[in-house]
């Protein structure tokens, strides 16, 4: 399907570049080559460029066919003069054979497998650490094979994303202000962290033995604007298997995640948004409620951790607490939220230089057409008062007056 | 992200075909306006391969680029056809093989 709207919109591509080539209107010309951007836009949408789609047509297709119209209205030279007498004879041929050659060039690399086209890469991962560790003094470290993801992170807290390359780590949990050469870390884990993956190492338990657990985030944005994408971590050390449920009855149709272990992360789930009670069951049997959390607003486009964790008390006894930490969807490949984000973090130096090579182009366009509003001024200025042996004749008659005159 | 269904390497090959086709038209017609014009489809041409490998490589560096090309596209269409207005009111033609003389 999307193959055959790719061959007839590349077919349209191509076709209006050619008449926009021999057409011998320069209007013609200008109007197939709109068309020629409009497909472009096309594929841009198809490459999952959508925001690049959009400033095609405004830019590309507007703004600047707008000014090359004005310009052929403006010179009268949308009637072509036949291309009389050319200077090189031989550069017709010269150049049909010269673009021959490049297309051939570019379609044996193609062809022959030149460009590298073996692996299909998406999105770096993107790293987190959660900590839900009560009674952890002074915070948590963390450290990733070595290098110090965060330092003193303070219970319930979250670190931000940020982007890590892929592999295998070595994910290690100290307390705070340790030295990871000499003391042994808390708790351990190893992780695969993959392409476009969002990971959050979310430690639980308590200060005596803590647990570190891999929650894999899903982060693309759901798939309902009234859906969020929700992953569990069980951190309930007193239920070694947890369902997490909808309400506070446990009906079967609104559980959300069944059977989760201690120390585990379950998978994203996409649930609706909205105000619920969300409850936490003992494995399997649904007589043993250990909790509800009520009138919990489920906000939607996002995507939500949910950490269930114990609190000990001064008086020695304990409550169950619900973290929610919230991520605002990863904007989407392509989307005006990540091109902008690229353009004003990564390439604001390179923005400010194009603002200024436009402005400068404003100051050339300014300077350049300066001349002719001197001479136009000057034009008007004799034609307003122009001197009576100048002034043309108006009517017949008055020719025919001014003829018998001279004569 | 699904795999896509149209490979790159088409995408690539329709650019090509288009920037070919530009070069033609710079190379081949005597309208100044004209020549501008495929120098436009040429850099589209250029656009778009650069879209499709920022598809290939999940990298929104390319898409950056495609942003930059255009907004300086913008710039030298805003100077050329000052050139060209500047030239017509002069020589009263944008035929590009009558500008060859600096004089008269």
């Amino acid at each position: 399907m999307e193959l055959t709207l790719f061959i007839i919109v590349g077919a349209i591509a191509v076709l209006s570049a050619v008449l926009m080539l021999i057409s011998q209107n320069a209007v013609h010309s200008a109007l197939f080559l709109v068309l020629n951007f409009a497909c472009i836009a096309f594929f841009y949408l198809m490459l999952s460029a959508s925001f690049l789609a959009m400033v095609q047509i405004v830019v590309y297709a507007g703004a600047i066919m707008v000014l090359f119209l004005f310009v052929i209205m403006l010179l009268g030279a949308e009637r072509l003069l036949p291309e009389r007498n050319p200077r090189f004879p031989w550069l017709v041929p010269m150049a049909i054979v010269l673009a021959l050659v490049f297309l051939v060039a570019v379609s044996l690399a193609v062809i022959r497998g030149e460009i590298d086209l073996s692996e299909r890469a998406s999105a770096q991962p993107y790293i987190r650490v959660v900590n839900v560790v009560d009674q952890l003094e002074g915070g948590a470290d963390v450290y990733l094979d070595g290098h110090r993801l965060v330092s003193g992170l303070e219970y319930g807290q979250a670190s931000q994303f940020a982007p890590w390359d892929r592999g295998r780590y070595d994910v290690a949990l100290y307390k705070a202000g340790a030295d990871p050469s000499a003391e042994e870390p808390l708790a351990t884990i190893k992780v695969d962290l993959n392409q476009g993956e969002a990971v959050s190492f979310t430690a639980v338990g308590t200060a005596a033995d803590p647990v570190l657990v891999v929650a894999n985030e899903d982060l693309r944005g759901a798939s309902r604007s009234d859906a969020l994408r929700v992953t569990v971590v069980n951190g309930v050390r007193a239920a070694p298997m947890i369902d997490v449920v909808r309400g506070t009855d446990a009906s079967e149709d609104a559980v959300l995640i069944n059977d989760l272990p201690y120390g585990e992360a379950s998978r994203p789930t996409t649930i609706s948004g909205g105000m619920t009670d969300i409850s936490v069951f003992s494995e399997g049997v649904r007589r043993d409620r250990l909790v509800t959390f009520e009138n919990r607003d489920l906000s939607p486009e996002q995507g939500q951790l949910w950490v269930f964790g114990t609190r000990y008390l001064p008086d020695n006894s304990y409550e169950d607490v619900f973290h929610v930490l919230e991520t605002n969807a990863l904007p989407s490949f392509g989307s005006p939220a990540s091109v902008g984000l690229a353009l004003f973090a990564r390439y604001v130096l390179p923005m400010e230089m194009v603002a200024l090579v436009l402005l400068v182009a404003m100051i050339g366009a300014l300077i350049l057409t300066k001349d002719m509003v001197g001479e136009r001024r000057v034009v008007r200025r004799r034609l307003a008062n122009p001197p009576p042996e100048l002034q043309a004749p108006i009517t017949p008659e008055a020719t025919a007056s001014r003829t018998t005159i001279e004569g | 992200m699904e795999a896509p269904e149209v490979a790159t390497e088409l995408f690539v090959l329709l650019s090509a075909i288009l920037f070919a086709l530009g070069t033609l038209g710079v190379l081949l017609r005597r309208n100044a306006i004209l020549v501008f014009m495929s120098i436009e489809l040429m850099l589209n041409a250029a656009n778009l391969a650069l879209a499709a490998f920022a598809r290939q490589w999940g990298n929104l560096d390319g898409q950056v680029l495609i942003f930059f090309v255009m907004t300086i596209a913008a710039a030298e269409v805003a100077i050329g056809l000052a050139l060209i207005v500047a030239i017509f009111r002069t020589k009263k033609s944008i035929n590009i093989d009558e500008l060859h003389l600096f004089k008269h």
